[in-house]
């Protein structure tokens, strides 16, 4: 699905990722852990396509083409999906819309006909159970005035949708309470399939309760310097990450 | 080349001979007399004056305008491909001549009448120029000394109705460089009720020049709904004047959307006379190319307990340039006056600009007054969540620009008029979307 080769990207000149190397299979769902400036954000965000990061170095090989050279847009219709660590507010623009629209683009990259209003409204509705939210946000702009739960339900709805091969879900356990937190992880446990991936990338171990992943990495100064099974979450529970940048660097387990 | 003073000479012959014309009434040649007398005193504004600091008429001033229209016919069918409105009085003025044929006011609801200017000036000693003033700068004179037609609304009181008026007003290019001269009067009893489009459309990409006066009179009560909709030729000079006496308890809500035109301005003014009267005055220009739009609004509170809400949003593209000036004059003892302005624009390119000069000038010290002036351009983040969606770039750049111009739109009451319009903005983004 997704083979991350020896990844340097740059922001303003400072190297902030400095040799990723990361594989993903279908059906598996890796969780990135890392202190804060570790470069979590980054790996998100050079996936997804967001400007303003220059690639140094390296490759991302995904479903056998070269990720990094499509624009955002291509890199969603082909499936990969990102949802944002803050959601930013579009007023004037629907949350229908948007759904609308976004699976628009996804279907016709597809080669698949638009669906006609009614298929698509059952199709949200259906969708809108999975994260609990009521039929009133559809007619509401994007995340405005939505509380930061509200926010990251909307992101897992739109995920929900347009079922990406690769999900990336960059701090989606932020700004949650456990109410939401756990309706959050519910509707991404129910789209976890042999065919979906997904990247969590989270600081904390509390999502991983919630989320069981099948590869935890530890990212540090722009490297993975540590891999392992879901223990490795708990045994950083313990330990903290004060340890991880006393490792030697350039180290990959 | 010609210097704004020597312009006013080619405009002043033609006066000459509408005064001169056999069977005008006196009081009327008077009117006309002594706007040319001023017209000749002041000529047309000059960029040293305050008003006109970021508006210079050299371009028209270069133009050679003729007068008299060849007589043309269009087909009914091409009225109706640029009409806004198809359930609707329609009155259609081609190249400055009322069209009897192509307007639909044979069948008015009781208590409505709608006439052509040129039909029935006669009647109008009482009233014409009555929201007007000779101002300094030439224009109000201009209009007044050469007005050669428009459309005459009057509503009987307490007289709903219920169809709205679209004045369609259309120049064909079939008489090159064509100067029109309008006079549009709105009179509406106590308690009438009414909603009135003013429609420019040019047919032809040349150069032309529409000089519109609107007067509106409210009485106690009387509610005007008015939009007014310009998409002049992008080589065309568009300059309009509505000005409006509101009585008590009267209700305005003007929406002017300006999308064409070389040259656009537009002066845009409302003197609540009477207590609880309310306006809301809101705007949108949408600005390309080379392309120039001036709105200066003015809203006079005049007794205590009235009411003003503005807003006016503009999109700018290429090297367009837009100017917005809106007075706010709350007038000594005018206590309880709540003032609300709002000028907001997005710059989509590097080479257009943007004047904004939000103004309140508050001569009494209970009220509530508020104003901002904001210019931005699009929202990285937003642009990003967009494409992050996989909307292409255009496309989302697009749905961006019309999420920022929509809030004007959503404030019309009217349903179908706000569809109407919302489809004609849609037609103006950089790439045409459906509506949000």
């Amino acid at each position: 699905m997704l083979e991350i080769k020896n990844l340097h990207a740059s922001v303003d000149g400072k190297e902030i990722l400095r040799g990723i190397n990361l594989t993903v299979n279908a059906g598996e769902v890796h969780a990135i852990m890392g202190p804060n400036g570790a470069g979590k954000s980054t790996l998100s965000n050079v996936l997804a396509g967001r400007d303003g990061y220059e690639i140094t170095q390296g490759e991302v090989i995904y479903k056998g083409e070269n990720l990094l050279d499509f624009e955002p847009e291509e890199r969603a219709q082909r499936g990969v999906f990102l949802a944002f660590q803050y959601p930013v507010e579009i007023p004037g623009v629907s949350n229908i819309y948007l759904l609308k629209a976004a699976l628009n683009a996804v279907r016709k990259y597809q080669g698949l006909d638009e669906l006609d209003a009614i298929d698509f409204l059952t199709l949200v509705r259906s969708k809108m159970e999975l994260v609990k939210m009521d039929e009133q946000f559809l007619h509401r702009s994007v995340n405005e005035g939505f509380s930061g739960g509200e926010k990251k339900r909307n992101e897992i709805l739109q995920m929900a949708l347009l079922e990406p091969s690769l999900a990336i879900l960059d701090e989606t356990d932020s700004g949650l309470d456990i109410d939401a937190l756990k309706i959050v992880s519910e509707g991404v446990n129910a789209l976890r399939s042999q065919e979906r991936s997904i990247i969590m990338i989270t600081h904390y171990q509390r999502l991983l309760d919630y989320i069981v992943p099948d590869f935890v990495h530890v990212l540090s100064k722009g490297q993975i310097v540590k891999s392992g099974d879901k223990e490795l979450a708990k045994e950083l529970e313990k330990t903290g990450y004060s340890w991880v940048d006393e490792q030697p660097e350039g180290v990959s387990a | 080349m010609k210097q704004l003073s020597e312009l006013a000479t080619p405009f002043a012959s033609v006066a000459e001979a509408l005064i001169a014309a056999e069977g005008t009434a006196p009081w009327l040649k008077k009117l006309r007399q002594d706007a040319l007398t001023h017209f000749k005193t002041f000529s047309l504004p000059a960029k040293k004056e305050e008003d006109w600091k970021y508006t210079s008429l050299w371009s028209l001033s270069q133009q050679a305008f003729s007068h008299h229209a060849e007589s043309v016919e269009i087909a009914a069918d091409q009225v109706d491909s640029v009409a806004l409105l198809h359930d609707a009085y329609r009155v259609v003025i081609v190249d400055g001549v009322f069209s009897e044929e192509l307007s639909d006011i044979d069948a008015l609801q009781s208590g409505l009448s709608i006439t052509a200017l040129s039909e029935s000036v006669d009647q109008l000693e009482h009233c014409l120029g009555q929201q007007t003033e000779l101002t300094k700068a030439g224009l109000n004179a201009l209009n007044t000394m050469l007005m050669s037609e428009g459309v005459v609304i009057s509503i009987d009181s307490a007289i709903e109705i219920e169809k709205t008026i679209e004045i369609i007003v259309i120049n064909t290019g079939n008489t090159a460089n064509l100067a029109t001269h309008l006079r549009h009067k709105i009179e509406l009893a106590a308690d009438a009720k009414a909603t009135v489009i003013e429609h420019y459309v040019g047919l032809t990409p040349d150069s032309y020049f529409t000089d519109v006066v609107t007067e509106v009179n409210l009485a106690e009560r009387a509610r005007l709904t008015h939009y007014k909709l310009q998409q002049e030729s992008n080589n065309a000079f568009h300059i309009a004047t509505l000005a409006t006496h509101q009585a008590q308890a009267s209700h305005w809500l003007t929406n002017n959307i300006s999308l064409g035109a070389k040259l656009a301005r537009n002066d845009i003014h409302s003197q609540l006379l009477g207590e609880q009267s309310h306006v809301t005055m809101d705007g949108l220009y949408l600005v390309d190319g080379e392309q120039h739009v001036d709105n200066h609004t003015r809203i006079d509170h005049a007794v205590p307990n009235t009411t003003s809400d503005e807003l006016y949003k503009g999109v700018l593209d290429g090297n367009s340039h837009a100017v917005f000036n809106g007075k706010v004059m709350v007038h000594k003892d005018a206590q309880k006056t709540d003032a609300n302005q709002s000028n907001r624009n997005l710059l989509l390119s590097r080479g257009c600009e943007i004047d904004s000069k939000p103004e309140m000038e508050i001569y009494a010290d209970d009220v509530k007054c508020g104003h901002g002036s904001a210019i931005g351009q699009l929202d990285q983040d937003q642009l990003f969540l967009l494409r992050a969606r996989g909307l292409d770039e255009v496309s989302a750049r697009s749905l961006l620009t019309y999420a920022f111009a929509v809030d004007v739109l959503t404030r019309i009451p009217n349903l179908s008029i706000r569809e109407a319009l919302a489809k004609v903005v849609e037609q103006r983004l950089p790439k045409t979307g459906e509506k949000a």
